[in-house]
């Protein structure tokens, strides 16, 4: 009986660590990760105490019955936004709680989790080229600019996927599908098509913008969790200059 | 007549949202709940900015909006509330001038003439702090719901109690 409590909290340390890694990874901010991780530590009547970084998690449960504690750490892979796994992962917690799902049936939702498909790739390149052009309306921008706006968001964002797929460093994917997208839109005011080709330049990168890396950092930084809050915006920034450098490359080659 | 160009702003605005919402893998069932929301958070900001509210402060009570929506969003169609807050408030995120202010630290780096870097250095700081004051204005709209009501999971904040939880009578909480 030793040994099986033993390896039910093995388990439920793997478990933990990889539900608040997943968050980590797919775009959750701290409080989330923490609320998720104890709430079904709970439910499996342990306690657990929680270090959250960007890189790595480290996690202790105990037991105050038996007076057993346990304690892991994990790395975090690459971080990639994914919301249906946040959505999917916080569902997951309340099933726990109410329905008292077994370790296995949870094994197998994270499971299900990680492989649960994204959108089809061109639904994507569309919704968002279609963003790109919205931003450019909202700015003022007329039927021209709007057109230049979708094809270089949509070209940029292919860019950047391609780039994703064969692992380059992330701002360096960045840096390329902004250099990318504002080579493309940076021609129309280079030839002067249309009446207003800067709102197209100035639009066509929008889709890269660090959104949530900026509102989760100031998120964390309300909630206490200042060096998560502060890592998180460095980052932001970081992503900014990359775009920044993208455009810089465009307003170089074309002497804007 | 300038009222009538946001009955058209307000679909633009949406599909801002959504995009993003697609690019950041939303569950299917959420996207036309996200487009309403951003296109009504992002109408209100544009109205305030039309009534002479400055940026920051309308940008606060779209996001604000967007919070609350997203609460209720939370109870119809089951997923965190800020699955649904993130995508909506990011097309008012101030991605233009953060990215002008890296473009004029650019610029910055390599000038020497001492007015031209003081007028540099000012445009620097206007877009800057700009950048911070809104994004800090779009978090604390998203976070309202949360810090008003002292709890720690949406699922406990039922809509129809809301207020009775802010102002805070302990049997209403029950």
């Amino acid at each position: 009986m030793v040994l099986s409590e033993k390896d039910k909290i093995n388990e439920l340390c793997e478990i933990l660590l990889e539900v608040g890694a997943l968050l980590m990874e797919t775009g959750a901010n701290t409080f989330r990760i923490r609320v998720t991780v104890m709430r079904i530590a709970s439910a499996y009547g342990y306690h657990a105490e929680l270090l959250i970084t960007h890189r790595a998690l480290m996690l202790t449960i105990n037991n105050e019955e038996s007076n057993q504690f346990f304690s892991r750490l994990m790395q975090t892979s690459t971080h990639r936004v994914n919301f249906k796994i946040v959505s999917g992962l916080s569902r997951m917690s309340w099933h726990i709680i109410e329905e008292k799902w077994d370790l296995e049936m949870v094994r197998n939702e994270i499971d299900r989790l990680k492989s649960v498909s994204h959108y089809p790739r061109i639904v994507t390149l569309l919704m968002v080229a279609l963003a790109g052009a919205s931003f450019c309306r909202l700015f003022g921008g007329e039927a021209i600019e709007m057109i230049v706006a979708f094809v270089a968001s949509f070209i940029g964002l292919y860019v950047r996927q391609e780039a994703v797929k064969r692992e380059f460093n992330p701002y360096l994917c960045i840096f390329s599908a902004a250099f990318v997208s504002s080579l493309i839109s940076g021609a129309t005011v280079y030839l002067h098509i249309g009446n207003n080709p800067e709102y197209a330049f100035a639009t066509s990168v929008l889709y890269l913008i660090p959104g949530i890396p900026l509102i989760n950092s100031l998120l964390d930084l309300l909630d206490g969790n200042i060096l998560n809050g502060v890592v998180r915006g460095i980052n932001g920034l970081t992503i900014a200059l990359s775009i920044a450098l993208g455009l810089l490359g465009a307003i170089l080659i074309y002497n804007i | 007549m300038e009222w009538i160009h946001l009955y058209e702003t307000w679909i633009w605005l949406g599909f801002a949202a959504t995009g993003f919402a697609v690019l950041f893998n939303v569950p299917p069932r959420t996207l036309w709940v996200i487009f309403i929301m951003g296109a009504l958070g992002g109408t209100l900001k544009l109205i305030c900015l039309k009534l002479g509210i400055n940026i920051i402060l309308s940008s606060f009570m779209g996001a604000i909006l967007i919070g609350f929506l997203s609460v209720v969003a939370a109870h119809l169609r089951h997923s965190p509330p800020f699955i649904f807050a993130i995508p909506a408030v990011i097309p008012m995120v101030p991605g233009a001038f953060t990215y002008r202010m890296m473009l004029v630290i650019i610029r910055l780096t390599g000038e020497n003439d001492h007015t031209i870097f003081l007028q540099l250095l000012q445009e620097t700081f206007d877009n800057g702090l700009k950048a911070f004051f809104v994004l800090t204005a779009l978090s604390l709209g998203v976070a309202a719901p949360m810090l008003l009501s002292r709890n720690k999971s949406t699922k406990e904040i039922k809509p129809s109690k809301f207020l009775t939880k802010i102002f805070g009578s302990k049997k209403a909480s029950d």
